[in-house]
């Protein structure tokens, strides 16, 4: 029925029956995942040829549904592809492949034995996603029609029984009946804070001044972190709805949308969710006949990590430069264009379509005492299946990681793994056992934040961990107040000193004191939590600092000038590939011979390790404790 | 009227007041660098870092921007306090180490030696305190510099680091500068903005000559009592003051002549 507005809850009704009738009576269905990850790895050309060979059977009648989909999660194995009925997964799947899947699984209903996913690698296979860890251990509410639907259409989404909610919202409950669904489901900001949602609802519905605004965050801007970008990307209207209940239960007409431009792909969905939520009548005056009214704008932000900052990111939308100020008035009373403004990020909107469908008893059942429903985490790092995943709240680290995650690949024993983005903390193998949950976490020095988790092994230095999310914060804080713009250079400083074996006996005692004052000093949640990358790496591994500090060495031989390289007498053939190769001509020996590194000489390129077929090149302590004068006499750097 | 405490005091305080102004209408001092009373507190410089206990809670908040809630607990020197205060001291040193003021401040709060080396670029060691970009804006209208850059590479500077176009010369910026980094030059013909280069001829005294200001900043001022039906003349005081005895001492003469007239008298 196209583009007809709907005017009443039962005309949605009729419309989804219809949807979901033809969503029935499809057939085949084949799924191409077109998340990022698999888009980089061409999973668009898969499409297409899927696409066209579908045309081609369809003129014999034989045609079949090609869909491309938000992210499936397995960004590892990616471009990935699914196929109903069957539940059948594929994974790596290339152009190539296309002919094969078309003959044998959508023709001939039999599996392609080569495409199918291993549980462990080189193990059995499996077919359909269900019989995979990584899916089966997941609980997805959020994420739940991620890699089913087609993102660009608002039919597919009506037909897994997308808008009922907000029916549900707009026709049998009050706004403050909203509110306490809310509230009963005990939902907590997933941007972070994990403030009660419920809660910033109800002091923005009670907060005087008109008009009132909604917002959505879509900033993200972690390293490594795509949660956010795969709902906005994968499955916008859920955003769109829970913006248009929330607007509802606050009282609201204006909505905005704030997502970075970097995120291009959620900007078209996006854009196409709120087109096609106004020609049905779900945005603009008067929805579904209720005599509610709200619209959503979409504004682009420049890409800096600090417009992810509430107040910032309301400046920004203000049209001023994204800077914070200070919330001892809160948004909810004073926020965009000094309204009441209720702003939550993507995550949380996500949800809140699911809570007023099923009850927010049934989400608070899941999760822990504190953390209700789900978390969806970016898996990234050292772990075998990097990936988007949602689990309960309370599923330990060790599970994440390691059942779901796959474990280190290559054999490497697991160090760290970094929960909550840049600011926050390295948590050791001792806490892998901790529950993924607001209150613990932090309580062991880290933080849920939006959801990145970072996975390091042995061969990852923590110093230069902390270094690196220093200098990211560094180069992202806006500059307006002093510990934050001054400090973290500061800091950054003496991690780079301790880094290069030039670290001093109270640099640990400096950089906990500019902690202390960035924490207690700084402005915005970017600057007062900088400091839990340093913290938490002083906490669970000063050991390596100390190394790095008194001993000159760094034991994941990452720091340069803190390891060596020798020659293995007993692997050396004496092949002379590595003596060729050195830069520096400090490696000696003849043909058949062992060779030498002559340390003295030897600046830490790794072009010999890299080089050498037999491992015979390896990292070790220094040789030579360089103090800094011989750094400069050893050879040009 | 509420009822603040601060440093185990009650004093009373009207509501919308900050924890800075009923702190100083009381002689409590807290230092501060990018607050001034004319300009909407910034925030920025954190010097006024104070520690507050409300519902049950502690926690630091500055002082220029907190809003005074009644039944409020205040600290100004506790540990906590001296030791941000402290480090915030410390880092602005390191950024502007040739700062008289700044090492005046430092002095006061006991800051005997510096902790950390110069690692940021300053201009003219400037602290990055908002003040000018503030008052610019705020209370001159002209908005002609503003911050640029971000981070440790955050300057105040003009639209493409050049001089400012929209300088009206009126020395506001170097008025409030907490660190003396912006200075008026007064040149023959014109005055020059420093460091920001913007350079602005005289408005003159039409009677003597003698300089009133920058040109722009004069005709500002002008239009702004336009709109109020006032006149601003392209006079100096001695001249405005000898042209008013003048002009009264020329009406008075001619009243009386007036009078004479009518009295019949000669």
């Amino acid at each position: 029925m196209g583009t007809t507005r709907l005017t009443s809850v039962e005309e949605l009704k009729r419309w989804q029956e219809e949807c979901a009738d033809r969503w029935q009576s499809r057939g085949v269905q084949v799924r191409v995942c077109g998340g990022t990850g698999c888009n980089a790895k061409g999973s668009l050309s898969v499409q297409a040829a899927l696409a066209e060979a579908a045309a081609q059977l369809e003129a014999e009648g034989r045609g079949f549904t090609v869909k491309v989909t938000g992210c499936h999660g397995l960004c590892e194995r990616g471009p990935i592809v699914t196929i109903h009925p069957g539940d059948i997964l594929y994974q790596n799947v290339r152009e190539e492949h296309v002919p094969q899947i078309v003959r044998e699984t959508v023709l001939g209903g039999h599996v392609v034995e080569s495409l199918l996913a291993e549980v462990t690698p080189g193990g059995a296979k499996v077919t359909s996603a269900n019989e995979l860890p990584f899916y089966s251990r997941q609980r997805r509410v959020v994420l739940q029609h991620n890699g089913l639907i087609d993102p660009s259409s608002i039919e597919d989404y009506v037909a897994v029984g997308g808008y009922q909610a907000l029916a549900k919202a707009l026709t049998l409950m009050t706004p403050e009946q909203v509110i306490e669904e809310v509230r009963v489901a005990g939902l907590r900001g997933r941007g972070g804070g994990g403030f009660p949602t419920a809660r910033k609802w109800l002091s923005c519905r009670e907060a005087k001044g008109e008009p009132k605004y909604v917002i959505c965050n879509g900033d993200e801007g972690d390293p490594g972190a795509f949660m956010d970008r795969s709902i906005m990307e994968g499955n916008p209207h859920s955003v769109i709805e829970g913006m248009i209940i929330g607007a509802y239960a606050i009282g609201a007409h204006h909505g905005y949308i704030y997502v970075r431009n970097e995120y291009p792909l959620a900007v078209i969905r996006l854009r196409e969710g709120l087109e096609a939520a106004r020609e049905h009548g779900l945005l603009g005056d008067n929805i579904l006949g209720s005599g509610f009214s709200f619209d959503i704008l979409i504004n682009r932000g420049g890409g800096a990590f600090v417009c992810g900052e509430s107040t910032a990111l309301m400046a920004s939308l203000e049209g001023r430069p994204g800077e914070p100020r200070a919330k001892y008035v809160h948004t909810v009373e004073v926020g965009l264009h000094g309204k009441p403004t209720c702003l939550n990020n993507v995550e949380t909107w996500a949800n809140v379509p699911a809570i007023i469908a099923n009850g927010g008893e049934w989400f608070a059942s899941i999760g822990t005492e504190g953390s209700k429903g789900t978390k969806v985490f970016s898996l990234v790092g050292k772990v075998r299946n990097t990936g988007l995943v949602e689990v309960p709240m309370g599923m330990t680290l060790r599970e994440i990681v390691f059942d779901i995650g796959g474990g280190i690949p290559d054999d490497r024993a697991f160090k760290a793994v970094q929960t909550g983005g840049p600011s926050g903390g390295c948590l050791p193998a001792d806490c892998l056992d901790a529950p993924v949950d607001f209150d613990e976490l932090t309580k062991l020095g880290s933080m849920m934040g939006s959801g990145g988790l970072i996975v390091m092994d042995e061969d990852t230095c923590m110093v230069n961990v902390a270094r690196y999310f220093l200098n990211f914060l560094q180069e992202e804080s806006c500059g307006k107040c002093t510990p934050c713009r001054e400090g973290l250079p500061q800091m950054r400083r003496i991690l780079d000193r301790i880094c290069t074996g030039e670290g001093r006996e109270d640099d640990l005692d400096l950089l906990l004191y500019l902690c202390d004052i960035l924490e207690d000093g700084a402005l915005c949640a970017l600057g007062s939590t900088a400091v839990n990358p340093v913290r938490s790496t002083i906490r669970y591994f000063r050991d390596e600092y100390m190394e790095h500090i008194a001993e000159k060495y760094c034991r994941a031989h990452e720091c340069r000038g803190l390891f060596s390289y020798q020659i293995l007498a007993e692997k050396c053939t004496g092949c002379m590939r590595c003596l060729r190769e050195c830069p520096q001509h400090a490696i000696t020996g003849e043909r058949r011979q062992v060779h030498t590194i002559e340390q003295a000489k030897c600046v830490q390129c790794g072009v010999c390790f890299d080089v050498c077929r037999f491992s015979a090149v390896v990292k070790t302590r220094p040789a030579i404790v360089r103090v800094p004068d011989a750094v400069s006499e050893a050879g040009p750097d | 009227m509420l009822t603040v405490t601060i440093n185990g005091k009650s004093y009373p305080a009207r509501e919308g007041a900050t924890v800075l102004e009923v702190a100083r209408a009381v002689g409590i001092r807290i230092p501060t660098l990018c607050h001034h009373p004319a300009i909407e507190p910034y925030g920025a410089c954190r010097l006024c870092l104070v520690e507050v206990s409300a519902r049950g809670r502690r926690r630091m908040v500055t002082a220029c921007s907190y809003p005074v809630q009644d039944g409020l607990e205040v600290f100004t020197e506790t540990e906590r306090v001296s030791r941000a205060r402290e480090g915030i001291v410390q880092l602005l040193l390191a950024r502007a180490p040739g700062s008289k003021a700044l090492q005046a401040l430092a002095d006061s709060l006991g800051v005997k030696e510096a902790r950390f080396e110069a690692v940021t670029r300053a201009e003219r060691d400037c602290i990055l305190c908002g003040l000018c970009v503030n008052v610019c804006r705020e209370r001159i209208g002209a908005a002609a510099i503003s911050f640029a850059g971000r981070g440790a590479t955050r300057q105040v500077a003009a639209p493409f680091l050049e001089p400012p176009e929209a300088c009206v010369g009126c020395g506001a910026c170097a008025e409030v500068c907490p660190v003396g980094t912006i200075e008026l030059r007064w040149l023959e013909d014109s005055v020059e903005v420093l460091p920001f280069g913007a350079r602005l001829p005289l408005a003159r005294c039409r009677e003597c000559g003698e300089p009133l200001g920058a040109l722009p900043w004069y005709d500002h001022v002008r239009r702004r009592l336009a709109e109020r039906s006032l006149d601003l003349p392209y006079l100096c005081h001695s001249c405005k003051r000898r042209l008013s005895a003048t002009a009264a001492k020329a009406a008075s003469l001619a009243d009386s002549r007036v009078a004479s007239v009518r009295a019949g008298l000669p």
